[in-house]
């Protein structure tokens, strides 16, 4: 369903994602790695939000560079500044959606009073967007995500800075989504929640697949695969913190 | 006294920093156009008795947001959590209203005037304003069904919630309400003028337009990066985005032309979209709510004399020169649709 070969993006002097390729056909894929490695800037392309530099990325069959709009239509993304007005509700988020994706009236007020019972929004529809807590946010764009049933389902840190609730309400709600047939993939550091939830893993540090679950068998626990990746802070710098309290 | 003064000094940073967000004016086509009618009055060794009424009205609607409580520019829950005693914090209360600009502008009047009356009834508009302003906040937090933007409603068809997002958009644009109070005067003078001239009425309807011109070089000024981004994920083409960019616009535009000269008034907005379409989609300048919309004086000067000169020729030679303007106008929706696609690819976000 994904299909990514020898993708390669920079910025400048800056190689953000150094010839990454890999298939997912089904299930949930999981991708981590440390901040500044190369996930979103991939994320970015795989959804046609930036052109790679080289390479080619496929999804359910067509080219997101030169069929951009076409798979627009077929996939559902959560970016990573989750691409939602502060002028619009919850509610309206969702009555501007289901008509660019060519649901009518009754289908889109179905389905979004469905999602926003599930997703715990149904007190919030009519909220506006700035007056949103930060988990709120993150489940309208789910919401708007899924709302016209989309094959793909790409999703930057669904789980970053959200509270235990909304987190296991999005976990549920992913595993659902795959069960029925739609490919989710998503990036995150939030190890043990990818622990329970991926079918497939794969971690990248400075723009490289530098381990995959799909190559590799998991042997150890995904920790500690984790952190021979990621070098650990220099907390020696903080020695202050302890010495001398005012 | 010093944790007090070290709070003054930061809210002064803040109110300055803040008042330097007012000089978007400057670039702002209405303005522009004050300022070229008292140069002409000043070059002509006349008093510029003529850009006053305009002047006047930007300073009016101006007084919003220069009014505003420089205490509330610090985060309330900020102000619960400092240590202050009630004593310190009344100081700070009133310390704090020396910053406000109105305070400087009293003092200049009464300086400037020696009228305590006309400096007293600054402060009582300004009051009163702040008042209205305080009571609206207030009301859309405790009664949500009061807020003003949800009368805005959606539009039929695909672009529908867009071009609602868009029309919420403008009405946080200090440019709407000046050309909102255009309408109101034009509209008096037409009804109630025992014999109003009839070219007044589309130089009237310019006059909305230009009010609302600048608006138009920056579309997607107030779009945050995450509404851009949504943009780049909606399965629709540039063009369509730009098109429910444009009925939101034109359709403000021409509520507010109605009682005075609508087809010019349209086609005047039909001018200036297409004009401000490059500097909309390629130079995409930056705009804060709540203030005058800042443009590009090339791109101004160019809305403001083709949008005045094709406006009298639809004005006087009808709906064939109408027709042109419309020609130009799509071809400016379809090439700006194009370059918008291009500068999204283009763009790393």
């Amino acid at each position: 369903m994904i299909s990514c070969r020898e993708v390669t993006k920079s910025f400048e002097d800056l190689v953000a994602v150094d010839h990454v390729s890999f298939e997912v056909s089904s299930g949930i894929c999981a991708l981590l790695g440390p901040n500044g490695a190369g996930k979103s800037t991939l994320l970015k392309v795989l959804t046609g939000l930036l052109p790679p530099d080289s390479g080619e990325v496929r999804v359910a069959g067509l080219d997101v560079a030169k069929q951009s709009l076409q798979v627009r239509r077929i996939i559902g993304v959560v970016p990573e500044d989750l691409g939602l007005f502060d002028s619009l509700t919850v509610q309206e988020h969702l009555e501007l959606t289901g008509p660019i994706y060519g649901l009518n009236a009754t289908e889109t007020r179905d389905r979004s009073d469905s999602l926003l019972r599930v997703l715990g929004l149904d007190d919030a529809r009519d909220t506006f967007l700035d007056q949103c807590s930060h988990g709120m946010r993150k489940k309208t764009a789910l919401a708007v995500a899924l709302l016209h049933n989309p094959r793909v389902l790409f999703l930057d840190e669904p789980f970053e800075g959200i509270d235990p609730v909304a987190s296991k309400t999005i976990q549920d709600l992913l595993k659902a989504v795959a069960s029925r047939g739609i490919v989710v993939f998503l990036t995150s550091h939030i190890l043990s929640i990818v622990d329970r939830l991926a079918t497939e893993m794969m971690m990248i540090r400075d723009g490289r697949i530098v381990w995959s679950s799909a190559t590799q068998t998991v042997s150890r626990p995904l920790e500690e695969i984790y952190f021979e990746l990621v070098e650990a802070a220099p907390l020696e710098e903080l020695a202050w913190l302890r010495s001398s309290p005012s | 006294m010093a944790a007090i003064i070290a709070i003054l000094k930061a809210l002064g940073r803040v109110v300055k920093r803040d008042l330097g967000t007012l000089r978007s004016i400057q670039f702002n086509n209405f303005f522009f156009f004050a300022m070229l009618l008292t140069y002409s009055s000043l070059a002509s060794g006349r008093k510029p008795a003529g850009a006053a009424p305009f002047l006047v009205l930007l300073g009016f609607v101006l007084l919003f947001p220069l009014s505003s409580d420089p205490l509330s520019k610090i985060p309330a829950i900020r102000l619960v959590l400092w240590p202050l005693t009630r004593g310190q914090w009344w100081r700070l209360r009133l310390a704090s209203l020396g910053l406000s600009p109105i305070f400087w502008i009293t003092v200049l009047i009464l300086v400037t005037t020696g009228s305590p009356a006309a400096a007293g009834m600054l402060v009582v508009v300004a009051m009163v304003m702040q008042s209205l302003l305080m009571l609206a906040g207030w009301l859309a937090r405790r009664a949500p069904r009061w807020n003003p933007y949800r009368y805005v409603p959606q539009l039929p068809g695909a672009l529908g919630g867009l071009v609602r997002n868009n029309v919420r958009q403008m009405l946080t644009l200090l440019d709407l309400y000046v050309a909102i109070m255009v309408t109101i005067a034009g509209s008096a003078y037409r009804w109630f003028s025992p014999h109003p001239e009839p070219r007044a009425l589309p130089i009237m309807a310019f006059l909305i337009g230009l009010a609302l011109s600048t608006h138009a070089q920056c579309l997607f000024g107030l779009d945050s990066a995450s509404g851009l981004t949504r943009y780049r994920l909606l399965p629709v083409r540039g063009w369509q985005i730009l098109l429910a960019k444009d009925i939101a616009f034109l359709g403000i535009l021409l509520v507010l032309v109605l009682p005075l000269s609508p087809m010019a008034g349209l086609a005047f907005g039909l001018v200036v979209v297409a004009i401000g379409r490059y500097p909309s989609v390629v130079l995409r300048l930056p705009q804060k709510r709540w203030r005058f919309t800042s443009g590009d004086f090339r791109f101004g000067a160019l809305q403001m004399v083709l949008g005045t000169a094709l406006g009298f020729a639809v004005y006087d030679n009808g709906r064939w020169f109408f027709v042109a303007v419309v020609v130009v106008y799509l071809a400016s929706l379809f090439g700006g649709g194009w370059l918008w696609e291009r500068e999204s690819r283009q763009s790393a976000l």
